[in-house]
């Protein structure tokens, strides 16, 4: 029904143009600006105190930090999904989310990069990795990897801005003078030719192929990170597989969420429709049955074997002290999920919404589950070390600085938002010709 | 009663069970004990080892952080071999002879280690003290016409002079990375009179260091006069091996530099792709940059 509403080029634009924020939208501005500012000040006393500000030991050296980045990463492979596997599919109705994806993409793997950072105990070393970098390590195929897929998603989101940066461009008295100073850096020179258009479609379309694999290799090499190391719950042959699935159904389960808040706060409904809901619903559906099956093969398998070494571990995670995390992250982070969005009635905005937050922090928890257990049950523990080593809580810096994290991403999409429009205009102004035309 | 009759042969048995029980009735009790070993060798000064351990049962526990004194031959402040040693989670602590008490080793051929405990609930005051002579293994070896021969001495020390001891339990073997590998058939060896040993080395083709050696040794164990008594020496009797060594060479455990040439050739491959196309859109957007400007000019 929603689609049949007729949107002249005017309306579009009007709606779709990039708005101040209200009151609310002032309110969660600074209370993301409060949290990243005390993120800050927890990560400049770990500069100067030393990662001993943290409850990181022997045991534990990858905690909240390795856990909030393996998530940004997840979640970051959302923009090849939508953007690129859509876009090469011929998806039509995508076309309002391909951007709601790219700026998550983006936002997610600038600090996924800073949270790595935040994690070295000699961040001044940093450059090292480039200079000293020993290319057998999975690690600096990560740096790689990161920095590449980073460029790309930046080219993506860039690129299918210019048509809309022309419009942008045309009024300057809409626009504060910051705005069209950025504006014009950004676009002036587009001026919508058959040749700038055919250059365009054909970088992007370069672009949606190369970021496929890119996307693949991203979380693969991720999970390398782990499964290259020789540690209960780690030393798995399937590991590539369970992340990018995993980082599928987290990144789709931000988009749902993004699409929801965004339709709600600059009044959306007649671009991200119910229809759109639903697509993306039974497109999440299948990504959780998926990660289900992929979760079902990283536990059941070796708890069926049993081996020594794993028990501990595998026990910790399904009865021991773990366990009211790992049931929580499965139950909210797949199954519940599941059973809202495979009826229709599930499939609608807020229960959609629900879903896709319950995704998203079942997922947070499933990688610090990945992460934390595995390094308190390693194959030849310690000898003489404190008893306080083999445990783990996050101290009150880590925390800050992981939430900081966090708040910059959507600090980062929050004023995206404010600045360019978060729908592509002149796509959507484009496709609504194309559908008067076919009429 | 029909069933106690038809197995009327199993009360004969039950004798049997009693001590089975009984002991197992004992292994509840924990028997602090302390106990010492002596060792000499060619390699090292003498030292004693002690033990401290709980028997349970037939079986001894180690116990960890029992603190222990040495004395030699009696227990006074002169004769301190230690200030002090603490078992370790092995249950064991040793302690060498200083050069302070050199005269009074010198001055006899007999000497007495005792072991005090002290300062721990169930060790404390507990004593345990070994006798032993001053004794040392000679190992010597010759070679004629193919055949190879060892020969091992064990002597000791009475009134100043070295005699041999016959009748002494000693191991022979070659020195491995773990283990003692046996030269013959035997596992152990017996001195004659004359305190010898005579054995022919039949091992050939044994992989040795880069020049062939292998190292010999004979071990008098747990001996009761004479302690722990251990002899080495080196001979070329080995095949000499030279190890490969590639750790200079390409592997994905090796070190920077040393990437294997396939992997550098697909990740730089593989990278320089995707850049490469990177830097080609990069281009393209200048491209579509020109185009705009000539457009308006």
């Amino acid at each position: 029904m929603e689609n049949s509403i007729i949107l002249n080029p005017e309306k579009i634009t009007a709606d779709l143009y990039p708005k101040k924020f209200g009151k609310a939208g002032k309110i969660w501005t600074v209370i993301l600006i409060a949290v990243c500012a005390i993120g800050l000040f927890a990560y400049i006393r770990q500069l100067n105190k030393g990662l001993v500000v943290t409850n990181m030991r022997d045991y534990v050296s990858w905690g909240i930090y390795i856990s909030n980045f393996v998530f940004f990463v997840a979640i970051s492979l959302v923009g090849s999904l939508i953007t690129a596997i859509f876009r090469l599919a011929n998806v039509e109705w995508s076309t309002p989310l391909t951007r709601i994806a790219e700026i998550i993409a983006v936002s997610a793997i600038v600090f996924a990069s800073i949270i790595i950072i935040v994690d070295m105990g000699r961040p001044e070393r940093f450059m090292n990795l480039f200079i000293y970098g020993r290319l057998q390590s999975p690690i600096i195929w990560d740096v790689v990897v990161i920095s590449t897929y980073f460029f790309i998603s930046l080219l993506l989101l860039y690129l299918p801005l210019m048509p809309d940066l022309k419009i942008l461009n045309q009024d300057p008295s809409k626009n504060s003078r910051f705005l069209n100073h950025l504006y014009r850096i950004g676009g002036s020179f587009w001026k919508g030719t058959k040749e700038q258009l055919k250059i365009n479609n054909k970088a992007v379309t370069t672009l949606c192929i190369i970021i496929i694999p890119v996307a693949f290799c991203i979380h693969t090499v991720t999970s390398w990170l782990f499964a290259t190391t020789y540690r209960p719950g780690w030393d798995s042959t399937n590991f590539g597989a369970y992340f990018v699935s995993g980082a599928f159904l987290v990144g789709a389960g931000g988009v749902i969420t993004a699409m929801y808040v965004f339709r709600k706060a600059y009044h959306l409904d007649k671009y991200i429709t119910d229809l759109h809901f639903e697509k993306m619903g039974r497109i999440v559906v299948m990504l959780a049955l998926l990660y289900l099956y992929f979760n079902v093969n990283e536990y059941l398998v070796p708890a069926f074997k049993m081996k020594k070494p794993e028990e501990e571990h595998l026990k910790e995670l399904f009865t021991g002290s773990f366990a009211p995390m790992f049931w929580f992250a499965i139950l909210v982070g797949m199954i519940i999920p599941i059973f809202i969005l495979i009826f229709k009635r599930g499939r609608r905005p807020l229960p959609m919404f629900i879903a896709g937050v319950m995704i998203m922090v079942g997922a947070w928890f499933k990688r610090y589950l990945i992460v934390t257990p595995t390094l308190l049950h390693p194959f030849l523990p310690m000898h003489d070390v404190p008893e306080s080593y083999k445990h783990y809580f996050p101290s009150w810096e880590e925390w800050a600085i992981a939430a900081g994290s966090l708040a910059g991403a959507l600090l980062i999409m929050t004023f995206f938002v404010r600045i360019y429009p978060i729908i592509p205009i002149h796509e959507t102004i484009n496709e609504k010709n194309e559908m008067a035309e076919k009429k | 009663m029909k069933w106690l009759k038809k197995n009327r042969n199993i009360f004969v048995f039950l004798p049997l069970l009693v001590p089975t029980m009984a002991s197992g009735q004992d292994s509840v009790e924990k028997t602090p004990t302390l106990s010492l070993k002596y060792f000499s060798s060619d390699q090292n000064i003498p030292y004693i080892l002690v033990q401290s351990r709980y028997k349970v049962g037939r079986k001894f526990e180690p116990v960890k952080g029992v603190t222990v004194l040495f004395y030699l031959d009696s227990v006074a402040p002169s004769t301190k071999i230690t200030d002090k040693a603490t078992t370790n989670e092995f249950g064991e602590a040793i302690a060498a002879l200083p050069p302070a008490l050199k005269n009074t080793w010198d001055a006899s051929d007999k000497h007495k280690f005792i072991a005090e405990a002290f300062g721990n609930n169930e060790f404390d005051g507990l004593e345990a003290d070994i006798e032993i002579n001053k004794a040392k293994l000679s190992l010597d070896t010759s070679s004629a016409d193919g055949v190879k021969t060892v020969s091992v001495t064990v002597t000791q020390l009475e009134n100043g002079k070295w005699e041999p001891v016959k009748a002494v339990e000693l191991r022979i073997g070659i020195q491995r990375m773990e283990s003692i590998l046996k030269i013959g058939e035997e596992d152990t060896y017996t001195t004659d009179s004359a305190g010898k040993v005579n054995t022919e080395f039949k091992i050939n083709n044994l992989p040795g260091d880069k020049k062939g050696n292998l190292v010999l040794v004979a071990s008098v164990e747990d001996n009761d006069q004479l302690g722990n008594l251990k002899v080495e020496k080196t001979v070329p009797w080995g095949v000499a091996e030279n190890p490969v060594n590639n750790f200079n060479e390409r592997s994905l455990f090796a070190t920077r530099g040393k990437s294997p040439a396939w992997l550098l050739f697909m990740a730089y491959g593989i990278i320089g792709i995707v850049w490469g196309t990177l830097i080609y859109l990069i281009f393209q957007i200048f491209k579509i940059r020109k185009l705009g400007t000539e457009t308006s000019s």
